[in-house]
């Protein structure tokens, strides 16, 4: 029960920020994924099963204050949730550069597959325009701010737990 | 990242595999259910409640989208810009609705122009929600309550307070159409947005054809002819057709015109008539748009 307050508090700060905040720093059209973050962080951490639980939250707050489909990204971030959480017992390396190297990979390969799902629902746009133009700077924008974000939230998230990541940042 | 000391994570396949399938089961929900379905009000319940979220937001960041867009103005005073800007969009509507007075005439037809447009009924609004990369919709400050209802066309102002916007009649350029419309908030689907068709005119020969977004934001005109002559610099208005937004409003700019052998059709490039990136104030033509039109998701 200790755990699942901080999680819920974490994605409904996402949630307020992704409303409030990311589309008043988007830089060149390029929105930060706040949720996405939460989730990878969280399933870090946690685990798979958090991990795909919470992306499963993260992605219908996602479509329900957006306005596409409902659904694609409920899908999308449930699996990248799920798939992050894997690494959590692999995590070795200490320092800051496999962290955000999972939170790179998962926001690319989480706007692709969310484009590739579009595409499928017939409400895509062209699909290698759209991998450069705004998977791939959103992908360096959510990592960018993920160096920021990162080594608080994870110590946010697990308070029974001591971490060494991020010690000289956080 | 070490954790001092790695716990077993717990490996639960059987609850991806129920997430996926109960997302699957939501997205054919959503497209099966139609607009009054159980999770289209979800939505709209949500969006309620987050709207003034956005306008805190917008409101917060203000100052700070000032600070950079002064860095972006440099070289020119920031209210020397703001009269040029204002001057510019009151010339371009000026001869834009002239030109179309002129040749209304000359075909002796009773065409709806800008001045007629002026008459619908209009209502200002501010801009409290930003669009996404992926979509490009704005969250008005204005929703049923005030009369807003899906699918009104929405223009850019000429003032820079919802007063002075109302004021300043329908003469802005086209900026997109209402979608769903809460008790004191309503999302705006902008003509660059990719899902987005709207049917216009080229305002000096009467060609007509539809203008698409595109996903990097951009303005196309579609399904004009080889054979018809389109100069970068042609003013496109809406033509009216389809009855979703009323005849004569700005739409935007012939930039660039290219002629593909290989294509039944001109790739012709506009601008819009309203500048849709830093837009705040809007007004919704709260008297026109009887239609919705299909966009993504829907």
């Amino acid at each position: 029960m200790n755990r699942v307050l901080p999680t819920i508090a974490a994605i409904l700060a996402a949630t307020l920020l992704q409303v409030g905040l990311a589309p008043y720093i988007a830089i060149g059209g390029v929105v930060p994924d706040f949720l996405l973050l939460v989730v990878v962080t969280l399933a870090l951490v946690e685990g798979p099963t958090a991990g795909a639980s919470a992306g499963f939250a993260a992605g219908l707050i996602f479509e329900l204050i957006g306005s596409g489909p409902v659904g694609p990204m409920v899908l999308v971030l449930a699996v990248t949730g799920y798939m992050a959480g894997l690494l959590h017992e692999n995590m070795f390396a200490e320092g800051w550069l496999l962290p955000l190297t999972v939170l790179a990979v998962a926001s690319i390969a989480s706007t692709l597959a969310y484009g590739l799902m579009l595409d499928l629902l017939g409400v895509g746009g062209p699909f290698v325009l759209t991998f450069f133009t705004k998977m791939l700077p959103e992908a360096l924008y959510d990592t960018a701010l993920g160096l920021l974000i990162y080594p608080w939230l994870a110590r946010f998230l697990r308070q029974d737990r001591p971490m060494t990541t991020f010690r000289r940042l956080a | 990242m070490r954790l001092p000391q790695p716990e077993k994570s717990n490996l639960q396949p059987g609850l991806l595999v129920v997430l996926v399938v109960l997302s699957l089961l939501l997205t054919t929900l959503w497209y099966r259910e139609g607009a009054g379905g159980p999770v289209h009000k979800v939505r709209l319940g949500v969006q309620a409640v987050v709207a003034p979220v956005g306008a805190v937001g917008e409101f917060v960041t203000r100052p700070i989208r000032g600070v950079f867009q002064w860095i972006g103005d440099l070289g020119v005073s920031r209210s020397q810009l703001e009269a040029l800007r204002l001057q510019n969009e009151k010339l371009r509507n000026t001869v834009a609705t002239l030109e179309e007075a002129r040749l209304e005439n000359l075909r002796l037809q009773s065409l709806v122009n800008f001045a007629q447009s002026s008459k619908l009924k209009s209502l200002g609004a501010h801009v409290i929600g930003r669009p996404t990369q992926w979509d490009r919709v704005i969250t008005l400050d204005r929703g049923t309550a005030d009369g807003v209802r899906e699918g009104m066309p929405v223009v850019g102002t000429l003032g820079t307070t919802p007063a002075a916007a109302a004021e300043a009649s329908a003469a802005g350029g086209l900026i997109g159409q209402t979608i769903d419309v809460t008790a004191h908030s309503a999302k705006v689907r902008l003509i660059t947005d990719q899902s987005s068709g709207v049917a216009s005119t080229i305002q000096s020969n009467r060609a007509e054809g539809i203008v698409h977004g595109s996903i990097d934001g951009g303005l196309s005109l579609d399904f004009i002819s080889h054979e018809t002559t389109v100069k970068a610099g042609d003013v496109v208005i809406t033509s009216g057709m389809g009855g979703v937004f009323p005849k004569g409003l700005l739409v935007g700019e012939v930039t660039k015109v290219t002629n593909q052998p290989s294509s039944l059709y001109q790739d012709i490039v506009l601008t819009p008539s309203a500048g849709l990136g830093g837009v705040e104030d809007v007004l919704i033509l709260v008297g026109a748009g009887p239609q919705v039109q299909t966009g993504s998701g829907e």
